[in-house]
């Protein structure tokens, strides 16, 4: 299914361009806080991230786009990768 | 500008090619084990007739001293910095409250190579939005400083001193500095650098390297008549300082108590050699002596920066003939013919040399040198030394040296 | 803390935006325009942002007095010409050798080293000139100034991101106080390349127009380049040989967060921590500052930070203690920042005046500081200021200078 394989690619790509070395992508929960108290990461970590994903689906992430309520989860980043995904084949 | 306040080294930590531990470092100068292998040369960068080894520490297994997550993003020079200063500060025994305002002073020559290299891979090959952020953040030169002051939440001085083989002993002489001073109660020093291919490539242009014998196995030959140039080396090493006065009343026993530390330049250095002149250093050694009231004639160990390049171990020959006089010299040890050049294997090596750990014959060495004249230690058994003198002198120009006693 | 030993200032040079002396970088500052704009020679293609504070093309006068010019690489050639500046203007010409340099960087040669590893990469040459790497080293600008001066003294050069020019000056200050050496050249060069302006681009910390410290609308900063050296004696030493101080150098503090390695503390507790020690080495009273000199590179985090901790160091005085920052005309001098704002600081007290930032944007009242925008300011005769800088790694640090004046030496 679509969503879904959106949300395991990006599981594996937090696994990855993080470093995150012992966690596996099926060990991340969809909802799981991704940020501070949750999986621990930081505003680097971030960045990082808004990097990999436009490499990997060829979006352009903006200031805006990034926010602290996208980047919670992977179920939110998901969501935003699909939105961008939609509005460039518009 | 002497203070009262005698400082000492309380613990010692190293990364090497031998791994993880001072042990297994110090095993390796006692057999002179030289543990070279060889570097990828799958990039390309290199010729095709170009050294092909070094000595690496990369595969050194970190985890008793780091933790994987903690360590994620770090750089390879971060990860064994912070590696190595929990080492010091478990054998010194610090309470981690003492390391609030320990001062927290790092050499390192070329920084994060392989770091910095992916940034430009990244910028010039993908475009520069692709450039990885965690990489930019570790790509600085005070990295590994930084990283050691957060895993020891240590908030006093942070300094990252840039001065190739000169550099450690420069880190060293302003430890101790922090301390004498009382600015500090504890002073972190460390000295790292990590070679990758690019690096190692560039190196072997310059023609920096040693070069294949007959046998096709690159030795490094510290002041020998046939040195071709230096084995490259990386790792770290950290040492801990504090007062004497401190140390014993903590119960610790010092390791090694740093008695003088001296530092000069030589402006007739070209920019990636040594002078061909040895009177501007050994003019500038003299009166560091002179000016401290120290008699070279009670120095009963050398351990010198000597690894095998041509020009280099010719100056610091010729610079230690000049300060001894006419006399001969005493043992001189050139460790960067086992650990090779850069990284924390020399600065390991001068506290090693100093509490009396033995050290095997110099790699490479046949025969001597005629200008030079210095026949290098066999691995003859060596009498406790009582006072060390250790000498780095950098390409470029720079030079440090440092006198340390066993405590 | 009381020293028998006092620190003064008799020579400045600078390479910056504005020009290759001083005196440029001081009318620069003044003219109320920002030199932070499309650069002519740096290649900003494929870059999120496209200005940059780029010091221009180096007038002949300046090329004859370096005979070694085409050796040397970008930033080299900021320090030597700097360093020539400041000890042509101290009268130290004769008698120099023994001088020690003290200097801050964080690129070394790296765009020369980007140069070949661009042919290496891209053009896959296998021969790219190895000259382009000689001056690759952080410390290659020190040495160079040493090499050029035919100093044999102790040189070093510190390496700590954004701190390391206000670094140098405080390890600078401990050098001469100690008495290991009777004249230092402080200071710290920095070039832009390739690896610094990508970098900062990918922790979107570059705003795309010229920076806008302490404003509303600050969306980050601007990526400079140039050199700063100071000529540091011993107060004795120089009024010995007749020299009259410029300035002196009050104090040095510095301190590290220990908490992130990109993100300032939220409160600017290390960065006071600094600020509070270089007070307190001065031996002068909080109270003494008429105005400083700010790390202000005008991203959004810096800037609220070092607000934070000018209140929690200078309480209500905070809100009207003149800040300004020069990184809004000259840009972010990473490494050799605090060299050249340690420069800018001088020029302010020689000629008692607080530089402004260009205006545009309204002021943060947020911040509840009180910012030196469009206008200048008049500073007391003998003022006193504070230089700061932040860096990466969390590294603070912070300098004292003092103004001089006829009979500041009793």
């Amino acid at each position: 299914m679509g969503e879904s394989g959106t949300k395991g690619e990006i599981k594996n790509i937090i696994v990855e361009a993080l470093n995150l070395e012992g966690m596996t992508a099926d060990s991340i929960g969809d909802d799981d806080l991704l940020f501070d108290e949750g999986l621990g990461l930081d505003s680097v970590d971030a960045l990082e991230l808004v990097v990999s994903l436009e490499k990997a689906y060829g979006v352009k992430i903006e200031s805006d786009d990034a926010t602290r309520e996208s980047f919670k989860s992977v179920e939110t980043l998901a969501a935003l990768v699909d939105q961008l995904r939609d509005s460039s084949l518009t | 500008m002497n203070s009262e306040q005698s400082v000492v080294i309380t613990g010692i930590g190293v990364v090497s090619a031998a791994g993880c531990g001072t042990e297994p470092f110090a095993e390796v100068l006692a057999t002179s084990d030289v543990l070279r292998t060889p570097i990828d040369r799958s990039a390309g960068y290199h010729l095709a007739n170009s050294s092909r080894t070094a000595v690496l520490s990369g595969g050194a297994d970190l985890s008793d001293w780091i933790s994987p997550m903690k360590a994620r993003r770090m750089s390879q020079p971060s990860k064994q910095a912070v590696a190595a200063a929990n080492m010091a500060i478990s054998q010194a025994r610090f309470d981690p409250e003492d390391l609030d305002r320990a001062a927290i002073i790092v050499s390192t020559s070329y920084g994060a190579a392989e770091v910095t290299e992916k940034i430009l891979r990244q910028a010039m090959l993908d475009g520069p939005e692709t450039v990885s952020p965690a990489l930019f953040t570790e790509s600085v030169a005070n990295a590994p400083a930084a990283q050691v002051a957060m895993a020891l939440k240590a908030k006093g001085p942070n300094l990252t001193i840039v001065q190739r083989q000169a550099g450690p002993l420069i880190a060293l002489a302003h430890g101790v500095l922090a301390v004498s001073s009382g600015k500090s109660s504890i002073a972190m020093v460390g000295a790292v650098d990590e070679v990758n291919p690019l690096m190692h490539s560039i190196l072997d242009r310059f023609r920096a390297l040693a070069k294949p014998d007959d046998d096709g196995v690159e030795t490094a030959r510290p002041f020998d008549q046939r040195r071709s140039g230096f084995l490259a080396g990386d790792g770290a090493t950290v040492v801990a300082l504090e007062a004497e006065t401190a140390a014993r009343e903590r119960g610790v026993r010092p390791l090694a108590r740093v008695r003088m530390t001296g530092r000069a330049f030589d402006p007739t250095a070209p920019r990636t050699s040594w002078s061909r002149d040895p009177g501007s250093l050994s003019e500038s050694m003299a009166k560091s002596f002179l000016s401290h009231d120290i008699n070279p004639a009670g120095i009963d160990r050398l351990v010198t920066g000597g690894c095998g390049t041509k020009p280099g171990d010719r100056i610091e020959g010729l610079v230690l003939r000049s300060l001894f006089g006419g006399s001969s010299l005493p043992p001189v040890l050139a460790p960067k013919g086992v650990t090779g050049e850069s990284g924390g294997g020399f600065l390991a090596a001068v506290v090693l040399a100093t509490i009396g750990a033995s050290f095997g014959p110099t790699p490479g060495f046949e025969n001597e040198d005629p200008e030079l004249g210095i026949v290098p230690h066999d691995g003859r058994s060596l009498p406790d030394p009582t006072e060390v003198l250790a000498t780095g002198f950098a390409a470029g120009g720079a030079a440090s040296w440092a006198i340390l006693e066993p405590a | 803390m009381t020293h028998d030993s006092r620190v003064v200032i008799t020579g400045i040079g600078s390479v910056s935006a504005c020009g290759w002396t001083a005196n440029d970088l001081h009318s620069g500052l003044l003219s109320g325009s920002s030199a932070v704009v499309e650069p002519a020679h740096f290649d900003t293609s494929g870059q999120r942002t496209k200005v940059a504070g780029e010091v221009p093309p180096a007038p002949e006068s300046i090329i004859r007095k370096i005979p070694e010019w085409a050796t040397l690489s970008r930033s080299d050639r900021f320090a030597v010409a700097a360093a020539i500046e400041a000890v042509e203007q101290a009268g130290l010409s004769e008698g120099l050798p023994a001088a020690a340099v003290i200097f801050g960087g964080s690129t070394g040669g790296m765009f020369e080293c980007e140069e070949y590893v661009g042919r290496l990469l891209c053009t896959r040459a296998s021969h790219p000139a190895i000259r382009l790497l000689a001056s690759q080293q952080i410390n290659s600008p020190g040495d160079a100034v040493a090499r050029h001066l035919k100093l044999t003294g102790p040189v070093q050069t510190v390496s700590s991101a954004c701190a390391s020019g206000t670094l140098a000056l405080g390890v600078a200050l401990d050098e001469l106080r100690s008495g290991q050496s009777d004249v230092v050249l402080a200071g710290g060069s920095d070039s832009l390349c390739l690896l610094t302006y990508s970098g900062f681009n990918s922790l979107r910390s570059v705003d795309s127009r010229p920076s806008r410290p302490f404003r509303a609308d600050r969306q980050g900063l601007s990526v400079g380049e140039g050199a700063g050296v100071l000529v540091l004696e011993n107060l004795d030493h120089a009024l010995d040989r007749g020299a009259v101080p410029l300035a002196e150098l009050l104090g040095a503090g510095a301190s590290c967060d220990a908490t992130h390695m990109t993100a300032p503390h939220p409160e600017g507790e290390g960065a006071a921590t600094a600020i509070r020690n270089a007070i307190a080495d001065a031996g002068i009273s909080v109270d003494r500052v008429d105005f400083v000199n700010a790390h202000g590179t005008g991203t959004p985090q810096n800037d609220v930070s070092e607000s934070r901790a000018l209140h929690s160091v200078f309480g209500e005085r905070a809100a009207v203690l003149p800040v300004t920052s020069n990184k809004a005309t000259i840009g972010h001098l990473l490494g050799s920042a605090g060299a050249v704002e340690a420069v800018s600081t001088v020029l302010s007290l020689i000629h008692s005046v607080i530089h402004p930032m260009p205006d545009g944007g309204d002021v943060d009242a947020e911040l509840d500081l009180d910012i030196v925008l469009g206008s200048p300011r008049s500073v007391p005769s003998a003022g006193v200021a504070i230089s700061s800088s932040f860096a990466f790694g969390g590294a603070n640090a912070a300098v004292v200078i003092g103004g001089w004046e006829e009979g500041s030496a009793e």
